[in-house]
C-alpha cells in the first residue's frame, strides 16, 4: 500500500521575522528532499483547511477565534504574540491547513486508502497548549488529528510518539487527564520547554524519557527500546501519530542531541513494527522541529523513505 | 538574562558561577526561555557547570595535599599544580 505525503506551497506562506530558525525554508528543504527519484512512489495530495471547530476539539474555542483576531490584516506586517511565536496575515489560514492536513492524513490512512501518511507541515503544534500558543506553535496539530481519528473513525485508543528534540508541553498538557491517547515522548533534558521529567505521568497516560544533552544513538536506542516501544504494546493503539521533529540531529543548532538520518529511519521502523501488531500498521507522521536545513530534509528523507517500505 | 552582558566564565569564581548556573537551571525548569535561545542559555549554564566541576577538582587536590603531607613528611600546603606529572 502506498504512503501518502501532505505538501502544499501553502506552508511557506506563514511568515517570520528575518533570523528566525521554524522559517519557511523548512518546507522547501524537505520538499527538494522528497522530490529525488525515489520517492517517486509517494502520492502527494496538497492541504485542505480545516475548521474552528475542529481545532476546539484540542482547543478552548476562545483561543481560536483570538488567533484569528491577533493575525495583522497587512500582508507585510508580522506581529509577535508570544516570546517565539509570531503571526502574519496567513498565519491563521496556514495553521488551519496544518491541521486539516493532519486530519486528512487521518482520514486517508484510518479508511484504508493508504498504510501511512507524512505531513510536511508548519507551524508546527506540539508546545501549543489548550489555551495559549508556545515555542512557535498555534494549534496542537498532533492532538487535533488524534480527535479526528477517535471522533470521526471511531479509534479507542490513539499513541502519539514525539522524538522531536524538545518535550511536547502542549500535547501532554491537552491529554493530561485523557486515557484514550497515550503520549510518549523523549526529548533533551533540562531544555526547552522545561516540562517532561519522568515523574509527569498524567493519568497513566504519559510516557517522558528525558535525554541528557550530548547523549546520541546507543541512549535514544535505550529509550525507545526500554521504555516508549514496551508503553507503545502495552497500550494497543488503534493509530500510532508521529510527532515528527528532527531537531534532536547532531547538526541541529538548537540542541545538543547526536542523532543521524539512520536513528530516525530506524525509529521508525520500530513503529511500523508495533503499528503493524496492534494498529494495521496505521501510522500518520506529522512535522514538527528541525532548524538545520541538512540535518531536516535528510532526516525526513530517511523517515519517509521508511514509511514506504510498508 | 542580557547575554552580551555576561563575564567570561573562566574568570568567575566558584560562588558566582553556582549561583549563575542555578538561576539558569531555575529557568529552563520554569519554561521561562524563549526556545529559540534556549540552547545558548544551555551552553552557558553547561560552561558554569564545566568550570564548577573543575574548581570543585583544584579543591580536592588541595585538600588531598595537605592531608598527605600531615601524614608523614610535612611539605606544605601550596595549591598543587595541575601540571605537574604524578
Amino acid at each position: 500500500m502506498p504512503t501518502l505525503l501532505v505538501q502544499d506551497p501553502i506552508f511557506t506562506q506563514h511568515l517570520v521575522p528575518p533570523g528566525h530558525p521554524e522559517r519557511p525554508d523548512r518546507i522547501r528543504a524537505i520538499e527538494k528532499a522528497l522530490s529525488a527519484e525515489r520517492f517517486a512512489g509517494l502520492t502527494r495530495r496538497p492541504a485542505v483547511a480545516t475548521t474552528a471547530e475542529v481545532i476546539a476539539t484540542a482547543h478552548r474555542e476562545s483561543y481560536v477565534e483570538e488567533v484569528a483576531a491577533a493575525s495583522p490584516d497587512d500582508a507585510s506586517e508580522i506581529v509577535q504574540i508570544e516570546a517565539d511565536t509570531y503571526l502574519c496575515a496567513m498565519s491563521y489560514e496556514v495553521a488551519l491547513k496544518a491541521a486539516g492536513a493532519a486530519c486528512l492524513a487521518v482520514d486517508a490512512v484510518m479508511g484504508g486508502e493508504f498504510a501511512n501518511a507524512f505531513c510536511a507541515i508548519r507551524p508546527p503544534g506540539h508546545h501549543a497548549e489548550g489555551d495559549r500558543p508556545m515555542g512557535f506553535c498555534l494549534f496542537n496539530n498532533a492532538v487535533i488529528a488524534a480527535r479526528q481519528a477517535q471522533r470521526v473513525h471511531g479509534a479507542e485508543r490513539v499513541a502519539i510518539v514525539d522524538w522531536d528534540v524538545h518535550h511536547g508541553n502542549g500535547t501532554q498538557a491537552i491529554v493530561w487527564d485523557d486515557p484514550s491517547i497515550l503520549y510518549a515522548s523523549t526529548h533533551q533534558m533540562p531544555l526547552y520547554p522545561g516540562t517532561g521529567a519522568p515523574s509527569e505521568t498524567g493519568c497513566g497516560n504519559i510516557v517522558n524519557v528525558p535525554l541528557a544533552a550530548e547523549s546520541g544513538s546507543p541512549e535514544f536506542e535505550a529509550a525507545f527500546g526500554e521504555r516508549i516501544l514496551p508503553a507503545l504494546n502495552a497500550f494497543v493503539p488503534d493509530l500510532i501519530i508521529i510527532s515528527a521533529g528532527f531537531d534532536a540531529h547532531w547538526r541541529d543548532p538548537l540542541a545538543n542531541i547526536n542523532l543521524s538520518e539512520s536513528d530516525f529511519a530506524q525509529a521508525t521502523e520500530q513503529l511500523m513494527e508495533v503499528a503493524t501488531r496492534h494498529a494495521g500498521g496505521k501510522i500518520v507522521s506529522l512535522l514538527e522541529g528541525g532548524y538545520d536545513l541538512t540535518g531536516l530534509s535528510e532526516s525526513a528523507a530517511a523517515h519517509v523513505a521508511t514509511l514506504m517500505t510498508a | 538574562m542580557a547575554e552580551t552582558d555576561l563575564k567570561p566564565v573562566e574568570e568567575m569564581t566558584f560562588e558566582a558561577a553556582l549561583k549563575e548556573l542555578e538561576q539558569i537551571v531555575n529557568r529552563l525548569e520554569r519554561g521561562e526561555v524563549p526556545l529559540a535561545e534556549s540552547i545558548v542559555i544551555y551552553e552557558r549554564g553547561d560552561a558554569l557547570k564545566k568550570h564548577c566541576d573543575a574548581l570543585l577538582k583544584q579543591a580536592e587536590a588541595r585538600v588531598e595535599k595537605i592531608r598527605v603531607g600531615a601524614d608523614g613528611k610535612p611539605t606544605g600546603t601550596e595549591p598543587l599544580d595541575d601540571d605537574t606529572p604524578f
